[in-house]
């Protein structure tokens, strides 16, 4: 059982990953490497969600704002087939949980609230495998941000006695934005070390080289091999401008499962899966 | 979770609830209570029109809304309430009625908003004589928007329907172009609220984006509705289902 959690700032985009990762097996066909299989209410409903909403070029509703305490948060459960060229096939049993991005403000502030205080407890329990942590800012500024903020994260999880043995993904997430895209070969070095330097040093200081890893993700991804215009647009919603899906029909992420399947395993496949 | 269903005097909201228990639907079924319950609780049986509400009347409503990847139910706690009730003397008068309803709408994450046109709006088909004056809806606007941002903090989902369709612009023509389609979606939701926002509500949308970002986590729709049209009718409820059904 592959015990995962996802944190990131608000608006990066969390839980649309996830719902595309419970929605799109059904809309993608037998071609992909992984046939994913959402198990259970949350997950189902999520999957059901993204068709009602998303493919409507809606936004989910912010998970902050309906989650009252650790008990409301959903626990989103995947079943994951992998057949992957010149491996054997294996099966993930993947367990999801999606905190809401105030506990990025609050860990930056270093004032974490009680509700989040559980959640954080949560995250560093001891059959966690990983951790997925979403980054949606590359621009001047973020870079301090997210140091000050996995400053705090990377305390607590010394103090959880996790610092060794907990697996960390980071990823850049809608990276269909055009200075990101041509990043997400190398995200390492072309996203992280270009634009987040000092987080990554920082990161790559504390945490043991093989319980860390980089990863580009875009779960709108662009509109066509030769068109690479995100498959998004921004419309006004939630707390003024949320990203919305462009072209249903054609959607394609981009680096969905490589961050989970490294989480899950710790080994790495190719990016772009 | 409850789906508040509120709106000025005279805006239409008993007739067009009613008229959404019609059986003859497209996606938005009424389950209860049935069609002809609701109209002998609504209506005056000697005229046939819909009595004015006239206290604060707490109902359920179940709706089961088709959507593309299943049917939905939507649990309404519909909280018909007088229209004189958003006077101030009214609400001077019943302050436990009125703090009553204040305790319920803080809580509310869906809140349907019924508004009458202006009268500069109107037109053959209507008397502008019977509807404020554009000056008198617009203040009356920016009395809602100052009423959501003070009392509802966890709302989510602001639906505005300007209602009475019929009397300010092409029904058949407004209907064939924002339908919602399962099987070839003609219109997304943001192009269907970008198109009404343009068309019908430009006046008030500087109060519309201000009102977005006041409330965290706020999503505000527009819509037009009519009793007269049923697709433009269901589309506000097919928008909640989205959201809110189980």
């Amino acid at each position: 059982m592959g015990n995962i959690r996802i944190i990131g700032p608000r608006s990066s985009g969390k839980t649309t990953y996830l719902a595309a990762l419970a929605y799109l097996p059904k809309a993608s066909g037998e071609k992909s490497y992984f046939k994913i299989e959402p198990v259970g209410e949350d997950a189902k409903k999520l999957a059901a969600e993204a068709e009602n909403i998303i493919c409507l070029s809606e936004s989910l509703t912010p998970t902050g704002v309906r989650t009252k305490d650790i008990f409301s948060l959903p626990v989103y459960q995947f079943t994951i087939d992998v057949k992957l060229p010149l491996r054997q096939p294996e099966r993930i049993d993947l367990v999801v949980r999606d905190y809401p991005g105030e506990i990025f403000d609050e860990l930056e502030a270093g004032n974490i609230d009680e509700v989040h205080q559980a959640f954080m407890q949560d995250c560093f329990m001891s059959d966690v495998e990983g951790c997925l942590i979403l980054l949606s800012k590359w621009e001047e500024g973020s870079d301090r941000f997210y140091k000050r903020v996995f400053n705090q994260f990377l305390e607590l999880m010394d103090n959880e006695g996790r610092g060794s043995n907990l697996r960390i993904a980071i990823a850049m997430s809608k990276c269909e934005r055009g200075e990101l895209w041509p990043g997400r070969i190398e995200p390492e070095v072309d996203l992280f070390g270009l634009h987040l330097p000092d987080t990554k040093a920082l990161l790559e200081s504390r945490i043991p080289a093989k319980n860390l890893a980089f990863f580009a993700v875009s779960t709108f991804g662009v509109l066509r091999r030769d068109d690479p215009r995100p498959n998004r647009t921004d419309e006004m919603g939630y707390d003024g401008k949320v990203s919305v899906l462009r072209q249903p029909k054609i959607w394609q992420p981009y680096g969905m499962m490589a961050p989970l399947y490294w989480l899950n395993s710790g080994k790495r496949i190719k990016h772009n899966v | 979770m409850g789906v508040i269903y509120i709106g000025d005097r005279y805006a239409g909201k008993t007739h067009l609830a009613l008229e959404l228990a019609n059986p003859v639907h497209e996606c938005v079924k009424v389950l209860s209570p049935g069609y002809n319950d609701l109209k002998s609780i609504l209506c005056d049986p000697a005229t046939g029109s819909t009595n004015p509400t006239s206290v604060m009347q707490p109902r359920q409503i179940d709706i089961q809304v088709r959507l593309p990847a299943g049917a939905g139910k939507v649990l309404v706690d519909w909280i018909d309430t007088p229209g004189e009730m958003w006077r101030l003397k009214w609400q001077q008068d019943n302050p436990l009625l009125w703090q009553q309803f204040l305790d319920v709408i803080k809580q509310s994450e869906g809140i349907m908003l019924v508004l009458s046109p202006y009268g500069e709006m109107i037109g053959a088909n209507g008397n502008p004589d019977d509807f404020p004056t554009f000056q008198q809806w617009y203040k009356r606007f920016e009395r809602w928007v100052e009423f959501f941002r003070a009392y509802c903090p966890n709302l989510r989902h602001l639906l505005i329907c300007l209602n009475k369709a019929d009397l300010f612009c092409d029904v058949k023509q407004e209907s064939a172009r924002l339908a919602y389609n399962t099987d070839s979606y003609m219109m997304n939701w943001h192009q269907r609220h970008n198109y009404i926002l343009d068309h019908y509500f430009r006046p008030v949308k500087p109060q519309l984006e201000q009102l977005n970002r006041s409330i965290n986590g706020l999503s505000v729709r527009c819509f037009i509705t009519t009793i007269y049209d049923r697709s433009l009718l269901e589309i506000p409820w097919i928008y909640l289902g989205s959201f809110l059904s189980n």
